[in-house]
């Protein structure tokens, strides 16, 4: 219990304290750092106590049960918070080695840390709600880093299309207390079963659209390229490696969670718009010609295996989507990381990140596709666009590869690199490669994972 | 009743909608607004009962539902905050591409994008030339 309020109250506090002081010193990013290490080992210690005893909840503001909102941790909500905090402090920690522009920039990573904590940890709809739009109102600030005209050209559209995708989800939280009655997710779930159907799949579409919106799933991908490769590499490794888990989180909450029935009816659905999103992210990344670009369509054609899985559903298909959401996640914090830098070790990384994006061992990535592969084997339609997916994959890493790193005119465009820039990399590059040899504690924190949420049971 | 709030609300969504799809920033901006408000009203119409006010100690005979109010209160002042951040978005584009037409801000990204692509193009040619 206390590791839970711990893990909230941190990144408030230190946020919040940290936004008041300029952000361009040194010592303050690295009290920022110190700060999200801090609420890492906060979740550390929450997800050993979830895991040996169960969910850990709690009503705040001493209300009764029932009338208070209450803070849930469970294994799912963990390992999302988990993830995305440790992404956020590698990239914060990899921004040290950066001349720093912007003041504001270390606080708002650490009110993003409180954002995404909160939307994980929580066990009520509204409250989802207000975390969510906590955590993308910082993202909002980061994504214009740099201040230059095509950042904030991408910057607006990116604000636009997330708010308006924050106000449909508002609808559909409206929905949902409408049939049910309750905001807490675990009565939702209950009653959700006597409602009726009409208005059960309109509330599902609501959530479906606004998280789709943010993972940029195929038709919603639009604002996603401009953003991820205008940004800096730091912000754009937030964007895609912490922010972005939200969108799966949602899908696997709401949709395999509180909407089990609705899931399956449009699982069809879900399929065809994953199927495309992996064929036209992987198309389009082959077209492209840097790092930055290529990782951006990269990112559209990922979040469709995640999908697929959730349609595809069941213990293995939901336990593969988070699993592949974790696996992602590492993949593209590293390769933002190392795009724009040049080396031998820096070149190294983006060779393991490539492989891992392809679903070649011993990388991360042949963990995840092996997942996803698994709980698609029984339709074949599925395996071939898999396989279709991770053949574009390898093409466009590795054209990427020989198009900036063996050509001496691309390998001219990026600039040399000391240690500060890759030591971050090469321990997320460890990460990546740690995963793919030893597999075996993220399967089961995955599986656990799987295990809270009640459509699996199916 | 309900009948009302849905078309109120369905009326401001597509206002809303309208405003969003304008070449003009600000009126994208009011797009906005206008859209969290019809999430605002659905959120009051999610329980339309009349009642006292629900403050202790209760009163006999109905009460009005507190939730939905209280969460139309924060999704006003949520919507108020990020409404503020988008103007200060819209002031910093307008100061940087010194214009306030959606338009003009996507062609002078597509100039941008070509010239980028001039630059690189040749390089790409040549290796191409060459790998064959």
């Amino acid at each position: 219990m206390t590791a839970l309020l711990l893990a909230l109250l941190i990144p408030w506090v230190a946020g919040v304290s940290i936004l008041f002081v300029d952000g361009r010193r040194r010592r303050v990013r690295a009290i920022a750092v110190c700060a999200l290490a801090a609420t890492l080992a906060a979740l550390l210690a929450l997800t050993a106590e979830v895991l040996s005893n169960g969910p850990v909840v709690v009503t705040t503001g001493s209300w009764p049960v029932g009338i208070g909102i209450t803070l849930r941790a469970d294994a799912m909500g963990v390992t999302f918070a988990l993830l995305s905090v440790a992404m956020l402090t590698a990239a914060v920690t990899h921004q040290l080695s950066e001349p720093a522009t912007e003041r504001e920039f270390p606080g708002l990573v650490v009110l993003l840390a409180l954002g995404l904590n909160g939307t994980f940890l929580t066990g009520d709809v509204f409250n989802f709600y207000v975390f969510f739009e906590l955590a993308l109102a910082a993202s909002y600030v980061l994504a214009i880093h740099g201040r230059t005209a095509r950042v904030l050209g991408a910057g607006l559209v990116f604000t636009a299309v997330n708010l308006l995708g924050t106000f449909v989800f508002l609808l559909s939280v409206a929905g949902l207390y409408r049939v049910t009655g309750t905001l807490d997710m675990s009565r939702v779930a209950e009653r959700m079963v006597l409602a009726d159907p009409n208005a059960a799949i309109l509330i599902a579409v609501g959530f479906f659209v606004a998280f789709s919106v943010k993972l940029g799933l195929f038709p919603f991908h639009f604002w996603l390229p401009t953003v991820y490769t205008s940004a800096r590499p730091a912000v754009a490794a937030i964007l895609s490696g912490s922010l972005a888990n939200i969108g799966a989180y949602g899908l696997l909450r709401f949709g395999a969670g509180l909407l089990p029935r609705e899931l399956e009816l449009g699982a069809g659905i879900l399929v065809i718009i994953g199927a495309t999103s992996i064929v036209y992210g992987g198309i389009l990344a082959v077209s492209r010609r840097t790092g930055a670009e290529m990782l951006a369509y990269s990112a559209i054609g990922q979040v469709g295996y995640v999908l697929i899985a959730i349609a595809v559903g069941g213990p293995a298909g939901i336990a593969a989507a988070i699993l592949y959401t974790v696996v992602n996640a590492a993949n593209k914090t590293m390769l933002f990381l190392t795009t724009e830098r040049r080396g031998v070790i820096v070149g190294g990384l983006f060779a393991l990140g490539a492989l891992s994006i392809s679903g070649v061992p011993p990388a991360a990535g042949f963990v995840g596709k092996l997942e996803v592969f698994r709980a698609v084997i029984d339709s074949p339609a599925l395996v071939v666009v898999v396989l279709l997916g991770s053949l574009l994959s390898f093409v466009y890493a590795f054209q990427i590869y020989q198009f900036e790193r063996w050509r001496p005119e691309g390998d001219a465009n990026l600039a040399p690199s000391r240690w500060q820039q890759w030591i971050v990399p090469v321990m997320l590059g460890a990460l990546v490669l740690g995963i793919g040899i030893w597999p075996g504690p993220l399967i089961a924190l995955s599986d656990a994972a799987a295990g809270v949420l009640p459509g699996v049971l199916r | 009743m309900n009948l009302v709030f849905a078309l109120a609300a369905a009326m401001l969504f597509g206002v809303g909608a309208y405003l969003v799809l304008h070449r003009d920033l600000v009126r994208m901006v009011l797009g906005v607004v206008v859209i969290s408000q019809a999430a605002v009203l659905t959120l009051i119409a999610a329980s339309l009962d009349r009642g006292a006010a629900a403050i202790y100690p209760l009163p006999d005979g109905p009460i009005s539902d507190p939730l939905s109010q209280a969460m139309a209160l924060t999704a006003i002042v949520i919507g108020m905050a990020v409404t503020a951040l988008l103007l200060v978005l819209v002031l910093r584009v307008a100061i940087a591409f010194q214009t306030r037409a959606l338009r003009d801000i996507g062609q002078e990204e597509a100039a941008l994008d070509e010239q980028l692509e001039r630059a690189e193009g040749p390089a790409h040619e040549d290796e191409e030339a060459s790998a064959r």
